[in-house]
């Protein structure tokens, strides 16, 4: 009789163990799918049989005479088109203001002071699936007693570049110094996006966000960084999410300034009809409803109106960008117009586009001497395609969650405002979410300040209750 | 006995008490119906514009004189330019390529080495200008056209007068192959002998060596009435229009806004801009049974499957418009400094326009429909011109308005219109559909080859299908 219900005891138990065990992986099999790590070989021609050549090696940004004098000799037979009468830049860049930015550029712009101002970061290359990877490597000048540096990744997005981050990156490695708590310090790697700036571009078709995730993975496990944080807008905030999909145990915590939801279901175009009615049914908040309501003139018709570019960038960016990688002019007007109604949508009711508001001609000029002379903004351009193409919001990776602990910075000035209620379905562990008083698009290089902050504060939450450890 | 009578004549005249205003009635609905039907071919309204620089001129009239133009370069012209090709700049394309990512830079780069050592613009600006070219100021800008009479008109033959109107990325030069078949259709054994035509063709404003317009606003209305204008002082009260892409549009604005003066109108490209919840039914229903809605064999094999050629395909091919709708002067600006990126930009569009399939060659296909001095010569027109950005606004005058709304697309087209369908134009539109809009369809023709340019391309073609619907009219 013991043995018996002994016996049975026993195997309700294991029926219990099997039963959980059951329910768990039923529950949790749909939501735990990790993002498999993509690998590549994009160099030229043929991948070859021999070990790839991992050294890590210094990299400096020079300029030569030629150049130089080749960028003036275009700068002067320039052929410029008249606005129309009081257009302001609803046309686009306003040619007026353009001529004023190409005599700056051409008089009083110094290309070889910039390029000392790019080279006080140290910089290097290292080859990873077959291309060169550029990436900036900055380290806090000092560490008090005890403390060791958090490594942060901070990628970037079009038509930006690793220079965005110079503002910010001493208040992130030296952050006593400029006036922040100084209770997590951090050292800094910027990498170039592959076909960005000083990265190589790549040579094969399909290079997309998980691809450069998995690269950016593989550099950062190369540097000796097993765990680590990531920061990222514009393509930036895809790439970053990417990798918290691949490398969900790698990443300690991911910071975004751009959340786009592209994976819409029946939930979000009812909340966008009701929204404005009945906003606590759909979590909004009131700053919420603020950004995006009304929803054709602040959603719908905003899209349409600034998405021009990537249409055609996703489709033919090697007709679009041909023109560009020629004509420096038509390169800056380019560039320059996202830099503009990206800060401040009303900005397009400006004679200059409120460029000068924000950004010194300065920093906006060395970000598009970036583009010129590595000759990139082709392959730049091309990504848009790699992740495009079919479609938004058809891609295997946009419709699994994160679960790493992430901080969303939400600035005003964004394009697009996606509330929290709509973020956390696809970030499904959200530590911090903040209305950010002013900005744009451009966060770091606009308010570095700000965003250094709002990084700061979410990584001391992160870090105080171990929230990595908690997935 | 009369008392009998009564109750007949009292029912005799009952009925008439009830027949007499009924067939009143009847009659007098007929009438209104008529009278109301008569009106309500409604016409758009023709305005006015200004698009010179500054305010108008309050006093003074404007100068109506039709002046000759030749076209004209010069050595400096042609040293800048090769400068700017010599210095170029490309990016080598992905392996693997061909045209998917736009314009394949390896081919771009012949096309230049040509375009610098074998291109003769002096010679190319000679053929220019064998036909005889006009410039003429209205409401306030200079409208180039050329204007071919027929050099031998046979006794008793009308000649009938025919605008002709471009489109973009084109120009007036879309047409030189087609207009000799137009004015000596006997000498290039074109057997419709019956018809001759004298031809105008307008650089729309804003393109080509017509002046650009200084103020905001200028749309196809505008243009068409432009176009009137111009024909009404060239001394025609009637005419016959024919365009595709954006001549399309403004011919049918045209037609639309003084019908009395259009003869008829010939499109081979449709423009239908309002999509209805019948029209989505129409097109799921008519993957099955075409024929209940309207659809004929043809209509079906080139517009299904739907979703793939309709909107996959137009989304991929749509970047262009997007950008030009709402951002003109920045797409614009580089192609105006680099004649290489304006000229990928342009050529794009003559390789994936023409067939789409031709988006897998390595070389897109150019010249196996053209020849490259035409493809350039068309080029040129935009590189001298510096009129690549006005060019682009356009986009934007057009669109800015949700099409829909607009009080063109309400009104119908009532004036006698010949359709050419080109298999391998961007969109079908079936006949069933285009007589929404398009309520004097005299002409529909599935065309056996040829894509958007037809005049370019398929010259002879395009024109054996304006003859035989001039011809159609005329005997109407």
């Amino acid at each position: 009789e013991f043995c018996s219900s002994l016996a049975g005891i026993m195997l309700l138990e294991v029926f219990l163990v099997l039963g959980t065990v059951i329910i768990y992986f039923l529950l949790s099999k749909k939501k735990e799918e990790t993002l498999p790590f993509k690998e590549g070989w994009w160099g030229k021609g043929q991948k070859p049989d021999t070990e790839e050549d991992t050294t890590v090696w210094p990299f400096k940004v020079e300029t030569t005479e030629e150049e130089l004098s080749d960028l003036f000799r275009r700068l002067d037979q320039a052929r410029f088109t008249e606005p129309l009468e009081d257009s302001c830049f609803r046309y686009g860049t306003n040619s007026v203001y353009l001529r004023k930015v190409v005599s700056y550029w051409k008089n009083q712009f110094n290309w070889k002071k910039q390029v000392e101002v790019l080279n006080k970061y140290p910089q290097f290359k290292t080859k990873i699936q077959g291309i060169d990877i550029h990436f900036v490597h900055v380290k806090p000048p000092r560490l008090p007693e005890g403390q060791s540096a958090k490594p942060l990744l901070m990628v970037h997005g079009w038509p930006g570049s690793f220079y965005e981050f110079y503002k910010i990156i001493p208040l992130l490695t030296d952050p006593a110094s400029h006036g922040l708590s100084d209770e997590h310090i951090f050292e800094v790697i910027c990498p170039s996006i592959p076909g960005y700036g000083f990265s190589e571009a790549p040579h094969k078709k399909g290079f997309n966000s998980v691809s450069a995730a998995s690269v950016f993975y593989e550099l950062m496990l190369r540097l000796g960084f097993n765990e680590f944080y990531a920061q990222g807008g514009d393509w930036g905030w895809l790439i970053c999410t990417n990798l918290a999909q691949i490398a969900p145990n790698h990443m300690k915590g991911l910071h975004l300034n751009l959340a786009s939801v592209t994976n819409m279901g029946f939930i979000h175009l009812l909340s966008i009809l009701l929204g404005r009615y009945l906003p606590g049914l759909f979590g909004f908040q009131d700053e919420d409803v603020k950004r995006m309501f009304p929803f054709l003139k602040k959603g719908l018709y905003r899209i349409l109106l600034e998405s021009g570019y990537a249409h055609i960038q996703a489709t033919k960016p090697d007709t679009v960008g041909c023109g560009l990688n020629d004509s420096p002019v038509g390169l800056a007007a380019y560039i320059l117009e996202k830099f503009s109604t990206w800060t401040d949508l009303k900005f397009h009711n400006l004679d200059d586009g409120g460029l000068e508001k924000k950004f010194s001609l300065d920093d906006l000029l060395t970000n598009i001497m970036i583009y010129w002379v590595s000759g990139c903004i082709v392959s730049s351009m091309r990504f848009y395609k790699e992740n495009l193409q079919k479609g938004i919001g058809t891609q295997k990776h946009e419709r699994l969650t994160v679960q790493v602990p992430t901080g969303i910075a939400s600035f005003p000035n964004e394009v697009m405002h996606t509330p929290q209620a709509w973020a956390k379905k696809k970030y499904t562990n959200i530590v911090s979410f903040r209305f950010m008083p002013r900005g744009g698009h451009f966060a770091a290089l606009e308010e570095p300040q700000l965003l250094a902050e709002d990084i700061l504060q979410f990584v001391g939450k992160v870090e105080k209750e171990q929230l990595w450890r908690k997935k | 006995q009369t008392i009998l009578c009564l109750p007949r004549s009292f029912e005799y005249s009952q009925k008439n008490a009830v027949l007499v205003p009924v067939a009143a009635l009847g009659v007098g609905g007929m009438l209104v119906y008529w009278l109301r039907s008569r009106h309500t071919i409604k016409t758009i309204e023709m305005g006015d514009g200004w698009w010179g620089s500054g305010e108008r001129p309050l006093k003074g009239k404007e100068d109506e004189s039709i002046r000759p133009f030749k076209i004209e370069t010069s050595d400096k012209e042609i040293e800048d330019l090769h400068r700017r090709l010599e210095q170029a700049r490309y990016t080598p394309p992905l392996e693997g390529a061909a045209f998917h990512y736009g314009f394949n830079s390896s081919y771009l780069r012949k096309v230049v080495a040509y375009w610098r050592n074998q291109f003769d613009w002096r010679k190319q600006v000679e053929v220019l200008n064998k036909y005889p070219h006009f410039q003429t100021t209205i409401e306030g800008i200079d409208i180039h056209f050329i204007h071919v009479k027929p050099s031998y008109v046979p006794h008793g033959r009308a000649v009938q007068p025919l605008l002709m109107v471009h489109g973009w990325p084109g120009s007036f030069y879309e047409f030189y192959k087609i207009i000799p078949l137009l004015t000596e259709p006997a000498g290039h054994s074109l057997n419709e002998g019956d018809v001759v035509f004298e031809v105008i063709c307008p650089s729309i404003p804003g393109y080509g060596f017509s002046e650009a317009p200084h103020q905001k606003g200028f749309d196809a209305i505008a243009t068409a009435r432009i176009f009137h204008k111009l024909m009404n002082r060239l001394g025609f009260k009637e005419y016959y229009l024919q365009g595709g892409d954006w001549g399309s549009h403004i011919t049918a604005s045209m037609a639309r806004m003084l019908p009395q003066s259009v003869k008829g109108l010939h499109l081979n490209l449709i423009f239908i801009s309002r999509q209805s919840l019948r029209r989505m039914i129409s097109v799921m229903l008519g993957a099955y049974v075409p024929w209940l809605v309207g659809l004929t064999r043809e209509d079906v094999q080139r517009m299904y499957p739907f979703i793939q050629k309709n909107i996959y395909e137009l989304l991929r091919e749509s970047g262009y418009l997007h950008i030009q709708a709402t951002k003109p002067d920045t797409a614009g600006c580089g192609l105006n400094d680099s004649p290489v990126g304006l000229a990928a930009y342009i050529l794009e569009k003559f390789s994936t326009w023409t067939d789409k399939s031709l988006l897998h060659k390595d070389d897109g296909g150019l010249e196996s429909k053209y020849s490259l001095d035409e493809l350039l010569t068309n080029v040129m027109i935009y590189w001298v011109t510096s009129s690549i950005v006005s060019s682009m606004r356009f986009y934007k005058e057009n669109f800015s308005k949700d099409p829909g709304l607009t009080a063109s697309a309400r009104v119908g087209v009532y004036v006698p219109t010949g359709i050419a369908a080109f298999p391998q134009e961007l969109v079908h539109t079936p006949r069933a559909w285009a007589k929404e809009t398009f309520k004097n369809i005299v002409t529909y023709s599935y065309m056996p080859r040829g894509g958007h340019f037809a005049a370019f391309e398929e010259p002879k073609l395009l024109a054996q299908d304006i003859m035989h619907f001039v011809r159609k009219v005329e005997q109407l």
